[in-house]
């Protein structure tokens, strides 16, 4: 499996609390001029992400939108209940990784939010968290 | 999509108009030239119907037109170039810009507030050319020529010549095999004959009879007499007559007006062409060059409004060619000069006629021919043949089509094809708006090209179907969406035609807009785009975004997604303006969120475009957020995006050289963090000197520290203003910070520099380097010595100046020096700080504004950040060489410290003043540096050494007024003020001793030497002086310009062991008094290191032998002196000698040392001990004359071969020092125990008074010490205050237990206690008692069997009160068997006594003891029972004390 990854938590107000992209091991380095468009597309799919949180029971939202069909796709799920919107990104189909990588995430998340220091909705800087963050992407996404 | 001012049904119908051709004589058209017209726009502003018209439809049914429209153009015989519509789209668009002042539509979808414009009138133009340049193509006829105005003057010698002439043209025209375009409606298209007569020139008879000709040749309904230009064009100008040309035409002059102003180089012939006369010429040349009319439409011109001339040959249009030249300049502007409004009415009545009495039954008799047609066909051969074609051919594709079944477009029919006719059919019935009609034509053409597999055709005829079925009224049935969808399908996927396609695609979008269908808009819009035409994208883009944003929930995120697909779009078709406000409009979703990368893409773009378009403010703000903001770009980008910045900056600079500096991004000042500093950079050490420390840059800021120092600085202003502290007293600040009182202007003295430490902030990845950084300030000149004679200066300021950077070193200045840091180069992400100077030259009001430099990149970028040299290294070299680097300024604001203190200010945010940055300049103030030298680091505790203190007056003024106050004034010493009790300053050897010496015989040695001291001579004791400040004894007391004086110093190794830091303040005033600034201060920090030498612990007690009777005083007691060698340091010090004890009191003094051993050097090795005991008594009064009651006693007794003179400088100074000090701890600690109760209070005092001894103990030793293989003599002293009899006094500092700890408990602080009665033991202490007898006495109990023995009971009142004594003699004993006891001798006499003592007194009472054996006896049997003689019983107590007084009865 060699797709690209890039996964977003977003807040409340649609700021990006946390970003992360994984890469398959042979592509050291993202292409720079790219990076902005991540962020681009998983903005623009916020809309979806919200329109689509009403109609289904289900957190895990399965492949919300498309861009450009050939280039990526993205999933999301949302959690009502804190109203983080995750979204991943990926130009392969996987959907098994990336449903248990969410939940792990989610998991993770909890526990950071707990964090009496930590303002929700704000910025994650703990480089713990990344590290989780992409152990957890490298066992479900890359492997 | 956005609105649009058409509805979609006007929209729809104005698409698809009947067409009519325009063949003009050389002669009509010079008439319509006089107009600044050709005859096709002439007539183009009156070509909407007003009225309603009629026809039948086949079935006889009337049919009612309203509003229609229809199209006259110029015939024009080449089709156009993709490649020049797209050029003549691409400046539609470009021209088409929204207003300045336009007032956007504000839209709140969630969060988000948007300021959008909900019109996009440049796709409305984009979409208007787009059909008007379509071309004709073979499967449709909607845009194919219906009719053919045939247009001669009758001015023309043969106009009937003409219109045969013209005739013949349109017919070679039409069905010779040259032109193959355009294309007609059907073949014999209908010719409409028009007269055109000039009533200002022609007579009118003559125009009337031709057109009487017409009439009988063509018939009344297929010809026109035209009368216009009623009015010379001089006259015309006068009048103020509505032009109706100018919205169809001004769009094109504009655009040439543009073109030229802005200098963009594109300039569309084509377009050129339209803007009337001027550009005819180039046209006319062409067609000199070119043979025959044809070569005349070579180049197609897309407007339909083709200026040439459509008819005539050569030689009409080489007569043309002289034509416009007279009017060329005066009509260039105003279409219609020559034309009344009654010749406006004129032409549409034309076109009115034309249409009704022409053109519709034209149309009429044609759909009927056609219907005719298409029923006897389908009656028979069609059903039939399809029929037969099933059955017979199994559904094999017709014949004719076989050949081209492999072409992209599908089928080719021929033009006379039945399934052609249908469509035709179809067209002519949409044309006149007979929708339904036209739906079930294009329904049935539809199945048949289907049928046949004709895509192209089929996906006309859907297309068409679906916008029927929209445009049926009362909507009958559904509009099929899904026809559009695969009508474009088909169009793009199979047939390769983008432009029908987007034509479909644009009238399914308004249609979909119109049902409020904006996601399916959006989807389709978004499905057009494409690789091929990025401003077809950008618009289709921008009005996808448009569709988000109008849903019913909008759909923000993607609106702004798409407009930033839709500017991208834009800026890569070369639209600048349109892709800036893209992302301008785009921003608005994403700024602030946080999404960095996508938001500095956009600020780039924008700061790229805005530069492009020359909005240089917006291109620098755009920049300045990319390089403020917390970025994530990589290294490379960053540099990247400052290398941009700084050549957009350049050319804002080079703009307005004059203008005020621009304020720079990079790198972040910490404001509030600046830190100022007043004064030289100190000169720490020069050889054995040490200088004062005093303040520094290098100094951590302390608020404990500062307050201490403001502590100190307070004490000696208030010695020096008599006890009082001035209410503008402002201590001393040299270095200000964010946490120190900024409230105040800082003072700062001329010719003295200012230090302003500001902390930069590199955010970048990439280095920056910053080159001739300087301070920029403001400078109010004042003169503070004559505040009256004030003359008024203007403010002064460097920021002219700071222009010019070529200006190196410091600015030279009359008024203030400026110092300029030639280059500070700051590496990634790196905080440094820089530390700039200003000299002031003047007195006055400063304020420091900001700091001014140059931004620049460094060359060695990608080598610094270890990356490989990219492309971008010959860039930033280049841009090195050329000096990539821009000047501006940064201020420094600083914002006070919140207020809290009152409701207000606790309730709002409000922020206090900080003036760190506004020092005044004051006059000249002296300027003191102090250097020590020889100064210790380490002693032991109670060390004396010597040092010595320079003080340097390094200003021009002289200084006065020099004082030092210390945290610890029992450190050191000056001396004392007596000149005769300092010693003169003695030569600085090693082992020479501090103290003054007198060597003594030995015979003196344990007696003691005695002197009297007056405390005042050690600058102690005198009530006005708090502790602490010293004058330090200057010469003349004043110190001039440069002068210096070196001055002894004595210090003493503090008592208590450990790091110790001393703080002095320097305090030195002006000669002269200034209002500003009263004094000066400088600071000073010694650190010692105290290691522990010896413990001296002393304790007096009574001593109970009377002197001597003759002695008559009270006074004598034993002093006992406990040393111990505590100190640890194994391997320096070896051991210490005690070479004298001296004693200090008022009342008493050492007598003689009474040490049964006869060493007399006492010495002491480590961890030794060893008890000296001496005698003390009380002093000789009447040696002491009048004031002896202040004086003090030193006594010296020597152990050593020498005395020290403990009452000259640096033992009796140290002594005053720490006796002070902790006597006045002492007292203040007794007067706050004893205010309560008054009475008691005496009580209490009274007895303690019996105890009070008051003296003290100096032991002076010696100690030996290896240190680098030599031995070192040190020397010091140790002081013990014996304070009452029996206590223990201890000269080490005592250690407080270190208390356990306890709960936490909040109690009501108790009452204290009521000072409890004396306690027995001081009460015991109120009479002395002794007994006096002899020690054995012999008696012959023989002879005499009582022995009588006389005793003396002598008592001494020790108190200085009257005191009542009973003493009672009788056993005290009741026990029976006591009484048996052979021990037991009786009293004889008075048993009880009862007595007053008066202060002091001694009485003496005589006793008779009775013995009746001989023994050993205790005497000590009386009890002494003593009181206060005003107190009452309570205070009453035995006076015994348990010694026994043994006497030996000897029986001889």
């Amino acid at each position: 499996m060699s797709g690209s990854f890039y996964f977003v938590m977003v807040g409340h107000h649609d700021n990006p609390v946390f970003e992360l992209e994984f890469l398959p091991a042979g592509k050291a380095e993202s292409k720079d001029d790219h990076r902005h468009l991540n962020q681009f597309i998983a903005h623009a799919a916020l809309d979806l992400v919200d329109e689509n949180m009403w109609l289904s029971n289900n957190m895990y939202l399965k492949t919300v939108d498309k861009f450009n069909e050939w280039f990526r796709f993205w999933s999301s799920l949302t959690f009502l209940c804190i109203h983080i919107r995750f979204i991943m990104l990926h130009d392969v189909r996987q959907e098994d990784g990336i449903k248990n990588f969410f939940n792990e995430v989610y998991d993770l998340y909890i526990k950071f939010a707990m964090n009496p220091f930590y303002e929700p909705n704000s910025p994650i800087r703990s480089t713990a968290f990344d590290r989780k963050v992409q152990f957890l992407g490298k066992k479900h996404l890359l492997s | 999509m956005a609105q649009c001012l058409q509805s979609v049904q006007e929209f729809i119908q104005d698409s698809f108009v009947p067409m009519v051709a325009v063949l003009c004589s050389e002669d009509a058209e010079k008439v319509t030239r006089k107009n600044n017209l050709n005859f096709a726009e002439l007539v183009r502003p009156f070509c909407r119907l007003t009225s309603e018209g009629h026809m039948r439809d086949p079935n006889n049914q009337v049919q009612v037109i309203k509003n229609l429209k229809i199209s006259v153009t110029n015939i024009v015989t080449q089709a156009p170039q993709p490649a020049a519509i797209r050029k003549v789209l691409n400046e539609v668009v470009l021209l088409c810009q929204p207003a300045e002042g336009l007032v956007a539509n504000v839209i709140t979808a969630g969060d988000y507030d948007l300021n959008i414009s909900a019109t996009t009138p440049w796709f409305e133009a984009y979409r208007e050319s787009f059909f008007q340049s379509m071309q004709a193509s073979e499967h449709e006829f909607l845009n194919h020529y219906l009719a053919c105005m045939l247009v001669v003057s009758s001015h023309e010698a043969q106009p009937l010549d003409q219109f045969l002439k013209l005739s013949q043209e349109q017919n070679r025209i039409q069905h010779s095999s040259d032109y193959a375009y355009p294309k007609w409606f059907i073949p014999n298209t209908l010719k409409y004959y028009v007269l055109i007569h000039d009533t200002s020139e022609e007579n009118e008879q003559r125009a009337d009879s031709v057109y009487e000709e017409m009439k009988q040749r063509y018939g009344t309904q297929g010809c026109y007499l035209l009368k216009i230009n009623s009015q010379t064009s001089s006259v015309g100008s006068d009048e103020q007559i509505p032009d109706p040309w100018s919205q169809y035409l001004q769009k094109t002059i504009l655009l040439n007006q543009e073109l030229f102003e802005d200098g963009v180089a594109i300039v569309n012939s084509k377009n050129a062409e339209n803007s009337v006369n001027a550009q005819d010429l180039d046209m006319l040349d062409l067609s000199v060059k070119a043979d025959g009319i044809p070569n005349n439409f070579k180049m197609h011109p897309l407007q339909l409004d083709h200026p040439s001339d459509p008819g005539g040959n050569l030689d009409t249009l080489k007569s043309n060619m002289h034509i416009p030249d007279g009017k060329k300049t005066n009509t260039s502007t105003s279409h219609g000069a020559c034309l009344t409004l009654s010749d406006h009415d004129r032409i549409r009545q034309f076109i009115h006629e034309f249409t009704f009495r022409g053109l519709l039954p034209h149309i009429e008799k044609t759909i009927r021919q056609l219907n005719d047609q298409l029923v006897s066909r389908k009656g028979i051969s069609r059903s039939l043949l399809s029929a037969t074609k099933k059955w017979f051919s199994g559904g094999k594709v017709p014949e004719k089509s076989i050949n081209e079944l492999k072409n992209t477009a599908g089928l080719l029919y021929p033009p006379e094809a039945p399934e052609l006719q249908i469509r035709k059919m179809a067209d002519l019935c949409f044309l006149v708006q007979h929708y339904d009609l036209a739906y079930s034509y294009y329904h049935t053409a539809k199945k048949d090209f289907l049928n046949d597999q004709a895509l192209l055709y089929a996906a006309g005829a859907l297309e068409m179907a679906a916008v029927s079925a929209f445009l049926q009224f009362g909507a009958p049935r559904p509009y099929p969406a899904h026809y559009m969808d695969t009508a474009i399908q088909t169009y793009r996927d199979e047939c390769r035609n983008m432009v029908l396609a987007e034509r479909c695609a644009l009238l399914s979008a308004e249609i979909l807009k119109s049902q409020s269908k904006y996601s399916e808009a959006a989807t389709l819009l978004i499905r057009m785009t494409g690789e091929d035409s990025d401003l077809r994208s950008a618009l289709l883009l921008e009005q996808a975004a448009h569709c988000f944003i109008n849903m019913r929930s909008p759909m923000v995120r993607k609106f702004a997604f798409h407009m930033i697909l839709a500017g991208h779009r834009f800026s890569k078709a070369g639209q600048k303006r349109h892709a800036l406000r893209c992302y301008c409009q785009a921003m608005q979703v994403y700024k602030g969120k946080g999404w960095t990368l996508a938001e500095d893409h956009i600020n780039f773009t924008i700061g790229r475009q805005s530069f492009t378009l020359r909005q240089l403010d917006n291109a620098v703000s755009a920049f300045r957020h990319i390089l403020i903001n917390d970025s994530k770009q990589t290294a490379a980008q960053q540099g990247a995006f400052l290398r941009e910045y700084l050549y957009v900056y350049k050319n804002v600079n080079q703009l307005s050289p004059d203008g005020p500096l621009p304020q720079l991004p990079l790198p972040c000042i910490q404001s509030s963090q600046a830190r100022i500093f007043f004064g030289h950079d100190r000169r720490l050490a020069e050889g054995e000197k040490q200088a004062a420390t005093h303040v520094s840059l290098d100094q951590e800021f302390d608020r404990e520290l500062s307050q201490q120092w403001k502590d100190l600085e307070e004490k000696v202003v208030a010695v020096v203003n008599k006890g009082v502290i001035p209410l503008n007293f402002q201590p001393a600040q040299y270095c200000l910070n964010s946490q120190t009182d900024n409230q105040r202007f800082p003072l700062a003295v001329v010719e003295e520099p200012i230090i302003v430490e500001v902390i930069f902030k590199n955010p970048l990845k990439v280095p920056l380097l910053l080159t001739d950084l300087s301070l920029l300030w403001k400078f109010h000149q004042k003169n503070f010595n004559l505040s009256h004679s004030g003359k008024e200066y203007e403010p002064i300021s460097n920021e002219k100046d700071a222009h010019l950077k070529e200006l190196q070193g410091t600015f030279k200045s009359e008024v203030m020096g400026t110092e300029v840091i030639p280059e500070f180069y700051m590496n990634s992400e790196e905080t440094k700080v820089a530390r700039l100077k200003l000299y002031p030259h003047q007195t006055g009001d400063l304020h420091i504004l900001g700091v001014v430099y140059n931004l620049g990149t460094v060359t060695s970028v990608n080598s610094i950040d270890g990356m490989d040299p990219s492309s971008g290294v010959k860039m930033e070299a280049s841009l090195v060489s050329n000096g990539m680097s821009v000047r501006g300024r940064q201020d420094l604001e600083i914002q006070g410290p919140r207020l809290n203190n009152t409701k207000e200010e606790k309730t709002s945010v409000k922020h206090g003043p900080d003036r760190r940055l506004d020092p005044i300049i004051t006059p000249p103030m002296p300027l003191l540096e102090v250097f020590f030298i020889n100064f210790p680091t380490g002693l032991l505790c109670g060390e004396i050494r010597k040092a010595y203190v320079e003080f340097v007056n390094v200003s021009k003024v002289p200084l006065t007024g020099l004082k030092v106050v210390s945290t610890h004034p029992e450190f050191f010493t000056f001396g004392s003020n007596t000149a005769a009790l300092t010693p003169l300053s003695p030569t600085a050897s090693e082992n020479c001793s501090a103290y003054k010496t007198v060597v003594t015989d030995t015979s003196s040695a344990c007696k003691a030497l005695t002197s009297l001291v007056s405390p005042q001579d050690f600058g102690i004791g005198s009530e006005n002086l708090p502790h602490g400040v010293i004058d330090i004894p200057l010469p003349d007391s004043v110190l001039i310009p440069g002068a210096s004086i070196q001055l002894p110093l004595w210090l003493r190794g503090p008592d208590k062991e450990g790091v110790h830091e001393i703080n002095f303040l320097f305090y030195y005033e002006n000669t002269e008094k200034i209002s500003k600034m009263s004094h000066r201060v400088l600071r000073h920090t010694a650190v010692i290191c105290t290691n522990r030498s010896l413990s001296v612990k002393a304790a007096a007690c009574r001593s109970n032998v009377f002197q001597g009777e003759n002695d008559g005083r009270n006074g004598s007691m034993l002093v006992f002196v406990d040393i111990e060698n505590i100190n640890t340091n194994e391997a320096g010090v070896r051991e210490f000698h005690i070479v004298q004890v001296s004693s200090i009191s008022k009342h008493w003094k050492l007598q003689k040392c009474i040490n049964p051993s006869e060493e007399k050097d006492t010495k002491l090795t480590s961890r030794e001990r060893g008890k000296v005991c001496f005698r003390a008594t009380t002093c000789n009064n009447s040696q002491a004359t009048s004031g002896a009651s202040k004086k003090y006693t030193f006594s010296d007794i020597i152990l050593g071969n020498e005395q020290i003179i403990s009452s000259t400088t640096p033992c009796a100074d140290f002594f005053f020092r720490s006796s002070h000090f902790s006597q006045s701890r002492t007292t203040s600690l007794t007067t706050a125990s004893t205010v309560p109760r008054l009475q008691a209070d005496n009580v209490t005092k009274l007895i303690q008074q019996c105890n009070e001894v008051d003296l003290s103990i100096i032991v002076l030793w010696k100690a030996y010490v290896v240190e680098d293989n030599k031995q070192l003599i040190l020397e010091g002293q140790l002081h013990v205050n014996l304070q009452a009899i029996g206590k223990e006094a201890c000269s080490v500092y005592q250690k407080q237990e270190a208390q356990e700890m306890v709960l936490l408990k909040f109690i009501r602080p108790e009452i204290p206690p009521l000072p409890a009665r004396p306690s027995v033991e001081q009460l015991s202490c109120l009479i002395k008692t002794s007994l006096h007898y002899p020690e054995s006495y012999n008696h012959h109990f023989l002879q005499k069997s009582l022995c009588v023995v006389p005793v003396t009971l002598m008592l001494t009142n020790c108190s200085h009160g009257e005191v009542d004594v009973i003493i009672d003699l009788r056993q005290k004993s009741t026990s029976p068997e006591a009484l048996e006891v052979h021990g037991s001798f009786t009293w004889l006499g008075q048993t009880q006594y009862k007595l007053q003592l008066k202060a002091q007194e001694i009485h003496k009472v005589q006793l008779k003891a009775c013995f009746i054996h001989a023994g050993v006896y205790n005497l000590g049997t009386p009890r002494v029972f003593a009181r206060l003689t005003d107190q009452g019983s309570m205070c009453e107590t035995s006076q015994q004390n348990s010694m026994p007084a043994l006497i030996i009865v000897n029986n001889v």
